[in-house]
């Protein structure tokens, strides 16, 4: 190979898919792969995250836009004739076969006589070396899915991609496969491609998640940049959960700037916000609910200075184990998430108690005041309107 | 009261049994009478035990001539039901195009119509164009009302089909015939074979459209219906017993290979 290092990119140049019956699903797109990377999209079904990847896999013919493979450009290759490899959902093993010519089916029909040695290798790998002459149908979700993955790797493909490849397995086994996929990515250093609608997969797993919404995608970054610093209220309610308030912009005070929310003022990094900042203007003010701390009113005094501070009752609070999640209710905002550590436990601080909310200003992040605040939630129009297309 | 009890733990077993029996007593009939020495030209009383028959299956003038013409005809036409079905319940399944509504209620029509009267339009339809009674109406016919069975059976199987295991074949290096050959086809198989076992047992023993349309050409069950008239040869049900076998051996062939296939596997 004259280019190994990019051989594995996958280059994507204003694709896009508009169906026969006039429904688009993927606006013109660019995104760059880098070679060998663990790279997720995420977003809500409809969102255009699997038609993305039935593009790349040469299933989908893209309406505009090419496909580039390293410097190869295979926008009208069939899928037969490109150098990727798919882990379907809910698998698509062939059910008239057994686990070793399910494995054994792509080197097979590129010809290839003698596979028993790399057959039983693969299914050594995904450990199901045992189960080689059974049928699909006799084995267990999770061993399945090993099996696809091991039907697809076997190819060695320049790229694997992954379409929802943990959504039929319960939750303790998700988590084992989600460690088990990127050990095995780490070890055969091949680029994967993985969609997911779920946000938590998708952080764990990949080094660079495109988050889509509406045929687009809205921020793309590591994990934990997008959940940091989220560009749009999408992201920031898609990706964990934000509390977000309107707030009006005062003054400019050095790299901060000084905001009105309510009767109170709040410091948000300049650097942090993503919205114009007028003096006048509104901002979004967003704060992670595991950020906040909270003091019983009685103690408001202990809190150091320099904090941006809310006050507020507590509407609920259920404890979960690890923490115990507050509802708040403040006159800036309804319902305020609080996730507060199980660590020292105040028992005032029931429902019903007045409280003040505190954080670091570091850890607020700005806004356009120009989207929906909803954006991204559960059962919000965003998403509605994607389900229903 | 031990004997209720018994009964009634007993009864699903006892219902299925007499309901065996009912099913396959004609058979037993057929056997028996087959080794039948029938006193004059009638073999509907048991007289006494004779190998006369099996010896000379085709002792019968015309019985095997007709015989061959019928099993002619079933092949024929379970290889043309079998093709044409196949390709028409992929048509319905796959592709979106005007009038696959009414087409598919219009192939249940042949399975809905009175035997007669299907048979009855074919006569007239063959007369008016001037056609020649005989092998090739008989044929054209049962590829006719063969083909709604074999479109069913093949729809069925197509339908539950996951359209990603072709996209997973073509993922993975296979084009379109390779496709079509070791995904597509296996899994239909279990279909295409049910509609073809279905095509060969109609055609095989159809006696009203053949009759209408058979010109001068006797088949089996013609010469069957014939020969009742003037006194049924033992032969008949010794061609019966031996198709009955028959059926019985490729049944039970074909479940002990599964078996052994299965067992091989696990």
């Amino acid at each position: 190979m004259t280019t190994p290092d990019n051989s594995g990119d996958v280059r994507l140049s204003g694709i896009s898919k508009t169906y026969d019956n006039g429904f688009t699903a993927v606006q013109p797109l660019d995104l760059t792969v880098p070679q060998g990377s663990f790279f997720a999209l995420l977003g809500a079904s409809g969102c255009g995250k699997t038609t993305t990847l039935r593009m790349i896999a040469g299933l989908e013919d893209p309406t505009t836009g090419a496909v580039h493979l390293g410097d190869q450009e295979v926008t009208h290759l069939p899928p037969y004739k490109r150098p990727v490899n798919t882990v379907f959902q809910s698998y698509a093993l062939f059910p008239h076969l057994d686990i070793f010519e399910n494995v054994a089916f792509g080197l097979r029909r590129r010809g290839i006589k003698s596979v028993k040695k790399q057959v039983e290798d693969m299914l050594d790998l995904v450990q199901l070396g045992e189960q080689a002459r059974k049928k699909p149908h006799q084995l267990s979700g999770g061993q399945q899915q090993r099996v696809a993955v091991a039907r697809a790797l076997i190819n060695h493909p320049k790229v694997l991609l992954l379409d929802e490849p943990l959504g039929a397995l319960d939750l303790k086994l998700r988590r084992q496969m989600q460690l088990e996929l990127k050990r095995i990515q780490t070890e055969v250093g091949i680029t994967f491609v993985h969609v997911t609608h779920d946000q938590e997969e998708a952080m764990t797993m990949a080094d660079t998640v495109a988050v889509m919404n509406a045929g687009r995608v809205e921020q793309l970054g590591s994990p934990t940049d997008l959940y940091e610093n989220p560009d749009t209220t999408f992201v920031a309610n898609f990706l964990g959960t934000s509390n977000l308030i309107e707030a009006e912009v005062d003054t400019k005070n050095g790299d901060d700037i000084v905001l009105k929310a309510g009767g109170g003022k709040l410091v948000l990094p300049e650097a942090r916000c993503s919205a114009p900042t007028k003096a006048g203007g509104k901002v979004l003010v967003g704060i992670r609910p595991e950020k906040i701390s909270l003091t019983h009113a009685d103690d408001a005094g202990d809190i150091p200075e320099g904090r941006n501070r809310l006050t507020g009752k507590i509407a609920d609070a259920s404890f979960i184990g690890v923490s115990t999640q507050y509802v708040i209710d403040s006159p800036v905002c309804d319902e305020l998430a609080v996730y507060v550590q199980n660590v020292e436990r105040d028992g005032r601080l029931v429902p019903g108690a007045d409280v003040v909310l505190h954080w670091s200003p570091a850890h607020t992040f700005g806004l356009d005041a120009a989207q929906s605040l909803l954006a991204g939630t559960v059962g919000s129009a965003g998403t509605e309107e994607e389900a229903a297309a | 009261m031990p004997f209720v009890n018994w009964l009634k733990r007993r009864l699903v077993v006892i219902a299925g049994l007499l309901t065996l029996g009912y099913l396959l007593l004609p058979n037993v009939i057929v056997t028996v009478f087959s080794f039948n020495k029938p006193k004059g030209r009638f073999n509907y009383e048991w007289q006494q035990f004779s190998l006369d028959a099996w010896k000379q299956p085709c002792g019968v003038a015309d019985m095997c001539g007709s015989l061959s013409i019928s099993l002619q005809i079933a092949i024929w036409a379970t290889i043309g039901a079998t093709v044409l079905g196949t390709m028409i319940a992929f048509a319905l399944v796959r592709y979106r195009f005007r009038a696959r509504g009414a087409i598919n209620s219009l192939i249940f029509l042949p399975m809905a119509m009175p035997e007669v009267v299907m048979a009855a339009s074919l006569l007239t339809l063959f007369l008016n164009m001037g056609a020649q009674l005989g092998f090739m109406t008989i044929l054209i016919a049962h590829i006719m009302f063969c083909l709604s069975f074999v479109v069913t059976a093949v729809k069925a199987r197509v339908m539950s089909m996951d359209p990603r295991l072709e996209e997973a074949a073509r993922d993975l290096y296979a084009g379109p015939v390779q496709t079509f050959l070791r995904v597509t086809l296996p899994i239909a198989a279990p279909g295409i074979a049910a509609g073809a076992l279905l095509s060969f047992a109609l055609s095989f023993d159809d006696f009203i459209i053949t009759n209408f349309n058979a010109g001068s050409t006797v088949t089996f069950p013609m010469f069957v219906w014939g020969s009742a008239q003037r006194g049924t040869p033992v032969q008949i049900n010794v061609i019966g017993t031996a198709m009955f076998l028959v059926a019985v051996l490729i049944t039970l062939s074909s479940m002990v290979i599964s078996n052994r296939r299965n067992k091989q596997k696990a």
